[in-house]
């Protein structure tokens, strides 16, 4: 998403109909790419959404149509392309929202809806169980909430409650503990960012979840908030800048906050003999702007090699796991995790790194079941081991 | 088109070959949102199958099917075209080539790359950028257009001021016959490369090309303000006559600049008089010497005004970004005119003429893409969701070719819409030189039918001229501000 496009852009009806079908962002779209017909290039879908929205409901909506909305990871390449500059990303959300509103959407929607409103995060733990990540540290406790801190981890529901991605919280606080940082985390406090109900349609309950995090955020008078996940930290950043009105609050993408400390000189990094790739965060880079952050702690670790894949910065392809894609089509999610893979094994790099443990989900298992020789890590967890 | 073949192809290509009317539908458009209440009155938009082969073989294989039983084929790349070209007039098959992607060899010391056609001009750009090489020249649509759809069309845009035409540039190609035979064609061959150059897939289906590339080199950019249409004349003029060949030069006449403006997007916030843009591209002291060349004009004329380089840069950088103004809009109407470049300051002004004449506004721009030719694209705002002002306003896309027509012009490019105005395209012994060829490669008439050679009934070009210049009488009448 450009700030041009963002804003640009007026209402659903009028994006559409500006749309002129030449297929740029066609060209960039990942699951066009895995899909291979027009109805699910995104000016397809814009399209068939112009004759059903732009043109007074011409066309009624159909499963198929709301299929192909749903076969989307929000990744916002189109965007990048768009020759009209319309944020196509914000259009893809408009549209979920007007399909939810007409109670159209996929039932795996409403399942990840009743599972959020029940329990706070999107799997069905008890969501007082947030810290259970933590029984690792030497120091469990001391993550427990506290007021003041300097600064609060937002550790999101993944990294907090899937065990393969328990590494990245174990790393950031490893870290932060070695440099010395005052931090908290919200702990069972700390309730699902909203994205995925963002992503699913449902934008009003979405709104008392980001409401609920602000609410304790003031409560426990934090003002500088940091998130691991490229998705939370792009709700925090983007969505919730309403209920956060008034407050000062600097949100950051960890990447950021710990390349911060390499420059001030509070980590120190070893030398690792190591070629390293980086896979940027459609929530991160492309959604959000940071690109330099992560490739500036790369590369002030000593003897890494640096290698880009063919697609990166702004072109860089998805992983295939943003968008809810998995919950409505995991196989579809799983092609684009490998177009990906193709990539990583093209640079001949030994590690691949990236900075959101979505997307460190998504490689690991396509370089997994491609049987590449490559290590998949989190850009914290690469921090770690330079520290020693 | 019989069931049976259908769902003997739906069993051969498995999940590339789909019948349902919702995916079908899609490929019954493309760029012009031509309303269906008038598609559907005179051809047949929505294909019976549309089938994705991934190889040369399969293309044959399609094509052998289709020759035995006379089924319409429409070959459909980057669909990035606005006449229909790549859209069915006969339903029939509906041939996607995208799974026809990627490179198949770099002859480095012969300077040329063999690629597949469905492989779009930005995934050839940033392959061969990679090897220190590029394109000679790509179409302003690169990230969409593919290397068989450019070529099938025209072949003219950003580079061929200074390495010609895409057809000068090619090799060979292989190509699949409508009978199904697969043939390597090149100038010598019979039939010769010339036949398949702006054919839009009325021929055969191409399936690879052999093309010549260049080494990456530096740019430079350059934009001038110019008071009026003739000042700019002269100025491009003096360019396209100095030492130092243009790699691409492209203007915008004062309305489209204003538009441009009044949506933000307007190079240093100009909106008055016309620009050029110049890049340059070639050795440093090529580039130095551009710089010099561009400098004098400046310093010999005042009212040549440079503008600052970032600007210029910008511009560059926004090469492929001409439906920005379809912002404005929500819908664009308009006529692509190939016209000599001398015409270019009487057809704009009469172009204005026009707009005073019908109380809307013009804009034009383009890419001067010979040293005598131009490919001119003068547009207008319309609104599609209201359908009879809209199709009335279709009519005026034709005064608009009329004028060029008047300057030496005609239509760049035909597919279906563009047809009835064949006659102005190519003098009658070249159209009849054109028709015998298409007898002789596809006597069945199978290949992309309706487009080309001759408008379908409804559209021959005495009804054409009459139903248009009836329409455009009741948009000046009524139409004032439409
Ligand atoms: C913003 C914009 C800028 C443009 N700039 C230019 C420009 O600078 N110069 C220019 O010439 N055009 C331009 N165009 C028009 C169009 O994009 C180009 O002509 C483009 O090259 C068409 O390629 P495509 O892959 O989209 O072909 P399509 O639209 O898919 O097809 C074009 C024609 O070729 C046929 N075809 C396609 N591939 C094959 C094949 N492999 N074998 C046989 N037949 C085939 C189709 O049946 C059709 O008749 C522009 C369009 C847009 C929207
Ligand atoms: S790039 Fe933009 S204008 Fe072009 S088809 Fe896609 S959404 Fe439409
Ligand atoms: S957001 Fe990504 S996946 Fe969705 S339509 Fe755009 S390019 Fe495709």
């Amino acid at each position: 998403m450009s700030k041009e496009s963002d804003k640009l852009y007026s209402t659903l009806e009028k994006e559409a109909l500006i749309c002129g079908r030449c297929g740029y962002c066609r060209s960039a779209c990942p699951v066009y790419q895995v899909v291979g017909w027009e109805s699910a290039a995104p000016r397809g879908k814009i399209s068939m959404a112009r004759d059903i929205f732009s043109k007074k409901q011409t066309s009624p909506i159909t499963d198929d149509f709301v299929k192909r909305l749903s076969q989307c990871t929000l990744c916002g390449a189109c965007a990048n392309e768009c020759s009209t500059s319309i944020d196509t990303r914000k259009l893809w959300l408009d549209l979920r929202k007007r399909i939810a509103d007409l109670g159209k959407q996929p039932k795996a929607y409403d399942a990840i809806r009743d599972n959020l409103l029940a329990n706070k995060n999107i799997t069905t733990f008890d969501n007082a169980d947030r810290l259970e990540w933590a029984q690792d540290l030497d120091e469990p406790e001391q993550l427990e909430p506290r007021a003041g801190a300097d600064v609060c981890y937002f550790v999101g529901c993944v990294s907090a409650f899937f065990p393969q991605a328990a590494q990245i919280p174990l790393a950031v606080a490893e870290i932060l503990t070695e440099a010395e940082v005052d931090f908290t985390t919200m702990g069972g406090e700390e309730w699902c960012c909203g994205f995925p109900l963002i992503g699913s349609g449902f934008v009003d309950d979405s709104k008392q979840f980001i409401k609920h995090n602000v609410d304790k955020i003031k409560e426990f008078e934090i003002h500088t908030l940091i998130a691991s996940c490229a998705s939370c930290y792009h709700v925090w950043k983007h969505d919730s800048e309403e209920a956060l009105a008034g407050y000062e609050l600097e949100v950051l993408h960890t990447t950021e906050y710990l390349a911060r400390l390499i420059k001030e000189g509070k980590i120190e990094l070893n030398e690792l003999d190591e070629v390293v790739t980086y896979h940027d965060p459609c929530d991160l880079g492309r959604n959000s702007g940071i690109y330099d952050a992560p490739r500036e702690i790369i590369n002030s670790i000593p003897g890494i090699k640096f290698v880009e894949m063919q697609h990166h910065h702004q072109a860089s392809l998805c992983c295939g796991g943003g968008g809810n894609l998995q919950s409505v089509d995991a196989d579809v999610a799983s092609k684009i995790a490998h177009l990906r893979a193709e990539e990583i094994k093209a640079t001949g790099a030994t590690i691949i790194v990236s900075a959101c443990q979505q997307c460190e989900q998504m490689l690991t298992t396509a370089i997994r079941e491609a049987k590449l020789p490559v290590k998949v890590m989190d850009l914290s967890q690469l921090i770690l081991e330079a520290m020693g | 088109m019989n069931k049976e073949i259908v769902q003997k192809m739906l069993e051969k290509y498995g999940d590339r070959a789909t019948d349902s009317m919702f995916e079908r539908s899609l490929y019954a458009r493309d760029l012009a949102p031509v309303p269906a209440i008038l598609a559907n009155m005179l051809i047949k938009t929505l294909p019976d199958i549309v089938v994705r082969p991934s190889n040369t073989e399969e293309v044959a294989a399609i094509m052998k099917t289709a020759f035995a039983n006379n089924i319409p084929v429409t070959p459909r790349a980057g669909a990035s075209t606005v006449y229909f070209n790549s859209v069915p007039t006969k339903s029939g098959i509906l041939m996607d080539l995208n799974l026809i992607k990627g490179i198949v060899g770099l002859d480095e010391e012969g300077m040329t790359v063999t690629v597949k056609a469905g492989t779009t001009w930005s995934e050839l750009d940033e392959f061969l950028n990679n090897q220190g090489l590029a394109p000679k020249s790509f179409p302003s649509s690169a990230p969409a257009a593919t290397i068989g759809g450019w070529f099938c069309m025209m072949g003219y845009g950003i580079g061929s001021m200074k390495y010609g035409s895409l057809l000068s540039q090619v090799k060979s190609i292989e190509v699949v016959l409508p009978d199904g035979s697969i043939k390597k064609v090149s100038q010598e061959t019979n039939p010769a490369l010339d036949w398949f150059v702006s054919s839009e897939g009325t021929l055969g289906i191409i399936t690879q090309l052999e093309v010549e590339v260049r080494k990456l080199t530096n740019m430079k950019h350059f934009l001038l303000q110019l008071p009026d249409a003739r000042k700019m004349l002269d100025t491009m003029k003096t360019i396209i006559d100095a030492p130092v060949v243009p790699y691409n030069m492209h203007f915008s006449d004062q309305e489209c600049l204003k538009a441009m403006k009044a949506l933000g997007f307007s190079p240093a916030n100009m909106d008055i008089g016309c620009i050029i843009g110049i890049d340059y591209e070639g050795s440093d002291e090529e580039l130095k010497q551009a710089q010099e060349i561009i400098d004098s004009l400046a310093v010999a004329n005042k009212l040549v005004n440079p503008i600052p380089q970032e600007s210029a840069e910008l511009e560059w950088e926004e090469r492929f970004k001409a439906l920005k103004l379809k912002r404005g809009g929500p819908s664009v109407l308009g006529a692509e005119v190939w016209l000599p470049i001398k015409g270019l300051p009487a057809y704009l002004e009469d172009v204005q003429k026009m707009a005073r004449g019908y109380g809307l506004n013009l804009f034009s721009y383009g890419h001067v893409v010979t040293p005598e030719y131009a490919t001119v694209m003068t547009t207008f705002y319309a609104d599609e969701t209201q359908t009879i002002k809209y199709i009335i306003n279709l009519s005026l896309v034709k005064k608009i070719h009329d004028i060029g027509h008047r300057y030496g012009g005609n239509p760049y490019g035909v597919g279906l819409w563009n047809s009835p105005m064949i006659g102005r395209i190519h003098q009658p012994p070249q159209l009849g030189e054109l028709r015998k060829r298409k007898q002789a490669m596809d006597s069945k008439g199978i290949m992309n039918p309706g487009k080309v050679y001759r408008a379908p009934l409804m559209l021959n070009p005495f009804n054409y001229s009459l139903g248009m210049n009836v329409l455009a009488g009741v948009r000046r009448v009524f139409g004032k501000g439409w």
